[in-house]
């Protein structure tokens, strides 16, 4: 039997005929109408291709009575773009667009970044871990399983190049059922000899809670893989981006695609809210909106279903409980047919404690609300992996959605009824491992395109290296005390929590590109992310925005056009 | 005859007191003060309020300045006394008890500042 | 770098730090006050409105007036004080402490014989609390919205509602609305108000603002600014009940749902914390378990006038001083003071007892953990006998109280522990 007929008789039997399954050149596409978004999902799973690396589901599947999900906009409209003709257009200010860029800026290309967002890595890039994975649980001959083990491998020369922090903090995967070792301990040997994950081992009970005290007394046993490591993923990606900025790639924030013109296979033109653009080669970096962009392109192979997760961020003083990454695995149903195996609990770069994520299917692309569910779920797991893990030392949390596709793999090609469109889609966990890898394929892929058709010669000028900000409370105090000399702003602090000096805050706000908003200068320089969360010092931060862009207080926002902190002043005839 | 209960708003305490109104007779019972009886008394009558406020003056570094009326006004001028607030520019370097408008709205109270911030 | 030395180092500017600076320095210390803000004050430079000094000064002034009284008298007396400074670390030494500053001249290490913590409190925010949904712009704490209008002359709302019924929250409530602003209404998880009855008249009540008991906010809305809020009736566990919930359109949430004593440097030195007060735990002249480091004001406990704040710091300040000048003996006896049933925190912690005839009275604050009726404030010995006993009409969580208790009169074994409570009277 056909592959297909196998499938839709596996949806039948589910969904009694509601779903439809048809094969299309190279594509599965599923239609009909089901009642709940998580059979959708479902559906969608179940169809996927053996063939799964040539052989996508796309999941046209309504829900019932439901409205499309409202896409948030920019407020700008202008023509600043109008006419221009890049040599690649990249769709995406994540950390791979960012990345993607920085690698082509290598190259004497005329090159421009957009993104619809206010800043880089607003959306998933922005909202995870951080975790800097082994990929230790991911199936060989996978894309995420090549690219997170040549992207771990370049994350100390990358993050020196871009004096981005970074730690190689190990990972414990940890067991409370002693019987499982002998069966734990012939999968990492098949995953150290079979697949290349080289820093495996195995970790007894009595060395595992020497090094780790504070972890769960009944652990019987952990696997662990010494090249983990933790980087704050949106430093990374603002980090590239800064960088191909610095090389001379132009970037757009603020800036939709709209529209994308194919002519018999070839991507024309490309509209955005600024004005339409006439590339040579685009590169598709639009996360959740990967296979939405490739809709406008007549490319749609494959579908994202959004998944979003939760983590939460403890307060400093709370990190004796942890310096590494460790999470229990408990070993069930759940355990083997979930899809987010990786998160737990682990010591930040700036030194916080993060907890999560959990996952959760959802059809909002862009909703990052929090629920209480999400936090009980976490801490309920990650409490077994260390006790004094409490909710009460938690200073903030946030939501990411996650991108990935029913085959639950990255789709990094050429497109297919679109020649010059080059996709990066189903980026998720560890997309951002493998994000550096995957950047140095994609610049390959482009630039052999385009030698196709003009001669394309390095950048000259390139510099690989990024110049980060100062970190003063990092320094000794002779160190202080002769920057202070330098810059006298640098002795002022304008953070309490986090000990952030004015002059810092001043250097985020005249780096390679940083907009005048609070959350530009908080992600960069980190005030505000302390336990009084900008309580005390975000008025200051505001006045020192509004002076340094002269702009009124009243015009800085704290993240994207429409987020108005202040209505303007109280009185009539204020200075 | 009325009954009513008013919170005592003179000092912190607080007292819940009993208002008895009989005619022109105003009985008080729950004070602690004589401040308390005279509180009452003058919630039955004019209620009399403070208001504290800022003025915005010309000096950029500081763009608005602290400021009070001096005595308690009618409660039910509160936001024309406002209004009057709101127009002010301070442009000299005042300070703390200074008048800033004599006599509000002929209220006998003079909108003060207070704070030495502009000095 | 420079090195400076003082007998007492104060940490904060504000009502504490300052009452503590002048009473060391009227005590013969030498004195230096670090203050990471522009100006001296601390948050009274933004409570602008009036009710402060009425026990000090039997007068209602405004913050600004309150704390530029302080500040007239610290600078006649030439106090020394380093403005805009900020403590980086600060560590024991053999003969007392080293602190090391930064302000924008560079860094500077102060030796000091001993220290006063005036560090002040912070405020518990959204997430402190447990709001979700999305994360735009228009979450203030009511301090962080009361610095936008008083100091910078900002309007961050015109219209809001209000979670929790703290004091900052009720002069935040009046205070927008003289501004311009609408105050939708007062949501407090509580069954009863947390800040004092005569603000819920004056700032509430005159203005129409309605208070709604047990209530919280379960949710905000909005992508970029805030667009509404959920908010629930909650159960007596204060747990949300479902299908009271109801949506209100406002631009902002403003949030008065406490304050947390700041004592990031008093833990780094290793003073230990009472659980109950999150300040230090103190002996009757607020030195902290850490000899030499005393505490005062809202860093040693929240209080509810600043009149007491200014008191604790003279307590602090008149105790350093003592312990720099080596005046102060290491006590032969001392007891510990706990609070018990109905007792939500006292303080200090620990009484050390005077020598022979001399009696001195100590200052005593306690807060109630609920609202009683008339009731009896008693410190009892182990033996269960009354060391000190005092009848209240009425006693209420946002209220402190203070007492002088004369702890000498009494023949106290060393080692001993006394237990306060409040028993309601029954009529």
């Amino acid at each position: 039997m056909s592959e297909i007929k196998t499938i839709q008789r596996k949806l039948n039997r589910k969904f009694g005929g509601a779903v439809k399954a048809t094969r299309e050149d190279d594509l599965i596409r599923l239609t009909g109408t089901l009642s709940t978004w998580e059979d959708i999902v479902k559906a969608g799973s179940m169809a996927v291709s053996k063939d799964k690396r040539k052989v996508h589901v796309v999941n046209d599947i309504q829900l019932a009575g439901a409205d499309p999900v409202p896409v948030r906009t920019p407020v700008l409209k202008d023509d600043a773009l109008e006419g221009r003709t890049p040599d690649v257009l990249i769709i995406g200010g994540g950390v791979s667009g960012a990345a993607i860029a920085r690698e082509l800026s290598k190259w004497d290309l005329d090159i421009l970044l957009v993104d619809k967002e206010s800043d880089f890595a607003i959306q998933a890039s922005g909202r995870n871990d951080g975790e800097v994975h082994v990929g230790v649980d991911l199936g060989k001959g996978s894309l995420k399983q090549k690219y997170v083990l040549l992207g771990n491998h370049m994350f100390d020369e990358v993050c020196k190049e871009l004096d981005v922090p970074f730690r190689r903090i190990g990972q414990y995967a940890c067991f409370t059922q002693p019987y499982l070792k002998p069966f734990v301990t012939l999968y990492s040997k098949w995953r150290k000899y079979h697949d290349g994950v080289k820093d495996v081992s195995i970790v007894g009970r009595e060395q595992l809670h020497r090094d780790n005290p504070t972890l769960n007394e009944d652990f019987a046993f952990a696997m662990y893989n010494s090249s983990a490591g933790i980087v704050s993923p949106y430093n990374l990606t603002i980090a590239y981006a800064e960088n191909a900025v610095q090389n001379g790639v132009e970037v757009s924030l603020n800036t939709m695609v709209t529209a994308i013109h194919n002519e018999y296979g070839t991507i024309r033109s490309v509209e955005t809210n600024r004005g339409t653009v006439f590339p040579k080669v685009v590169v598709n970096a639009a996360g959740v909106f990967a296979d939405e962009v490739a809709e406008m392109a007549g490319d749609r192979f494959y579908s994202i279903h959004p998944r979003r997760g939760t983590d939460t961020i403890q307060d400093v003083k709370s990190n004796k409980i942890i310096h590494t990454v460790a999470s229990i695995v408990e070993v069930n149903k759940a355990y083997l047919t979930s899809h987010t195996k990786g998160g737990g609990l682990m010591q930040t770069v700036h030194g916080n404690v993060l907890a999560g994520p959990d996952a959760v299917e959802t059809r909002e692309k862009e909703n990052y609300a929090t629920h209480p569910e999400s936090i009980r779920t976490i801490y309920t797991k990650q409490q077994k992996t260390v006790a004094a893990a409490s909710p009460r030392d938690i200073i903030t949390y946030f939501t990411g959605v996650r991108a990935p596709t029913y085959e639950e793999d990255f789709v990094i090609e050429w497109g297919r009824k679109a020649k010059n469109l080059f996709h990066v889609g189903g980026i998720q966990s560890p997309g951002l491992t493998s994000a550096p890898a995957f950047a140095l394929d994609v610049e390959k892929a482009v630039v052999e395109r385009l030698k196709g058709s003009m001669t394309v010669e390095p950048n000259k000028d390139y510099d690989p290296h990024r110049q980060g900000i100062p970190e003063l409370n990092k320094m000794s105090p002779e160190q202080r005390e002769e920057y202070i000399k330098k810059n006298p702003d640098y002795g002022i602090i304008i953070c309490r929590c986090e000990e952030i000096s004015k002059g810092e805050i001043l250097d985020a706000l005249n780096s390679p590109f940083c907009p005048p908003t609070i959350d530009a200068v908080k992600k960069r320089v980190r005030p505000g992310m302390g336990r009084c969360q900008g309580g005390f010092c975000s008025p200051l931060v505001t006045q020192i925005i509004a002076e340094h862009a002269g702009i009124q207080n009243a015009d800085v926002r704290k993240c994207g056009e429409r987020s108005v902190q202040l209505y303007g002043k109280t009185k009539e005839g204020q200075a | 005859m009325t009954e009513q209960t008013i919170v005592c708003i003179t000092c912190p305490r607080g007292c819940t007191m009993n208002v008895k109104q009989d005619g022109d007779e105003i009985t008080v019972t729950g004070n602690s003060c004589k401040r308390g009886e005279v509180f009452a008394v003058n919630e039955l009558t004019h209620p009399m309020r403070t208001i504290c406020s800022t003025v915005s003056t010309a000096f950029p570094e500081s763009p608005v300045l602290p400021c009070r009326v001096s005595t308690d006004i009618p409660k039910e001028m509160i936001f024309d006394v406002m209004k009057e607030i709101n127009k002010v520019v301070v442009k000299e370097r005042i300070g703390r008890g200074d008048v800033i408008i004599p006599d509000v709205l002929g209220t006998g109270a003079d909108v003060i500042a207070t704070s030495d911030l502009l000095k | 770098m420079n090195t400076v030395n003082t007998d007492v180092l104060v940490i904060g500017g504000g009502p504490a730090g300052l009452a503590a600076s002048i009473a060391a320095h009227d005590a013969g210390a030498k004195v230096l006050l670090i203050e990471r803000e522009q100006r001296l004050g601390g948050i009274l430079k933004q409570c602008i409105h009036d009710g402060f000094g009425l026990v000090r000064f039997k007068e209602k002034l405004s913050g600004p007036e309150y704390a530029e009284r302080f500040i007239d008298v610290f600078k006649e007396k030439e106090i020394p004080a380093m403005l805009q400074t900020f403590v980086t670390e600060s560590k024991k030494t053999d003969d007392g402490f080293l602190t090391t500053v930064v302000n924008h001249e560079g860094v500077t290490k102060i030796e000091s014989k001993a220290m006063i913590l005036a560090t002040g409190c912070r405020e518990r925010t959204a997430k402190q609390v447990s709001i979700h949904g999305t994360r735009p712009a228009g979450v203030f704490t009511a301090g962080t919205a009361q610095n936008f209008i008083n100091l910078m002359g900002e309007l961050p709302s015109k219209k809001c509602v209000i979670l929790g019924s703290g004091d900052i929250g009720l002069i935040m409530a009046r205070r927008l609305t003289l501004e311009g602003a609408e105050v939708v209404g007062v949501y407090e998880v509580k069954s009863t108000p947390s800040g004092l009855t005569r603000n819920i008249h004056q700032c509430l009540n005159d203005y129409g603002i309605p208070l709604h008991l047990s209530h919280t906010v379960t949710r905000v809305f909005g992508d970029d600014r805030l667009t509404a809020v959920e908010i629930a009736e909650v159960d007596d566990k204060m747990a949300p009940i479902k299908g009271t919930e109801e949506i209100i359109e406002c631009d902002a949430l403003i949030l008065s749902v406490g304050l947390i004593p700041e004592n990031e440097i008093a833990e780094n030195l290793g003073v230990q914390l009472d659980w109950h007060t999150k300040g230090p735990l103190a002996d009757e002249s607020l030195m902290t378990s850490v000899p030499g480091i005393f505490s005062c004001g809202n860093a040693l406990h929240v209080n509810d006038l600043v009149d007491y704040v200014s008191e604790s710091g003279e307590i602090a300040g008149k105790g350093a001083a003592a312990y720099a000048a080596s005046a102060r003996k290491a006590a032969p006896k001392a007891v510990d003071l706990e609070a018990g049933e109905n007792t939500l925190y006292i303080v200090p912690q620990k009484v050390t007892l005077p020598e022979g005839d001399a009696s001195e009275k100590t200052i005593v604050y306690f807060r109630s953990k609920e609202i009683f009726d008339k009731s009896i404030f008693r410190i009892q010995n182990e033996k269960g006998e009354v060391i000190f006993e005092k009848k209240y009409p009425f006693l209420r969580p946002p209220e402190m109280e203070k007492v002088l208790v004369d702890f000498g009169a009494f023949d106290l074994a060393n080692g001993g522990k006394l237990t306060a409570t409040i028993e309601e009277v029954t009529a």
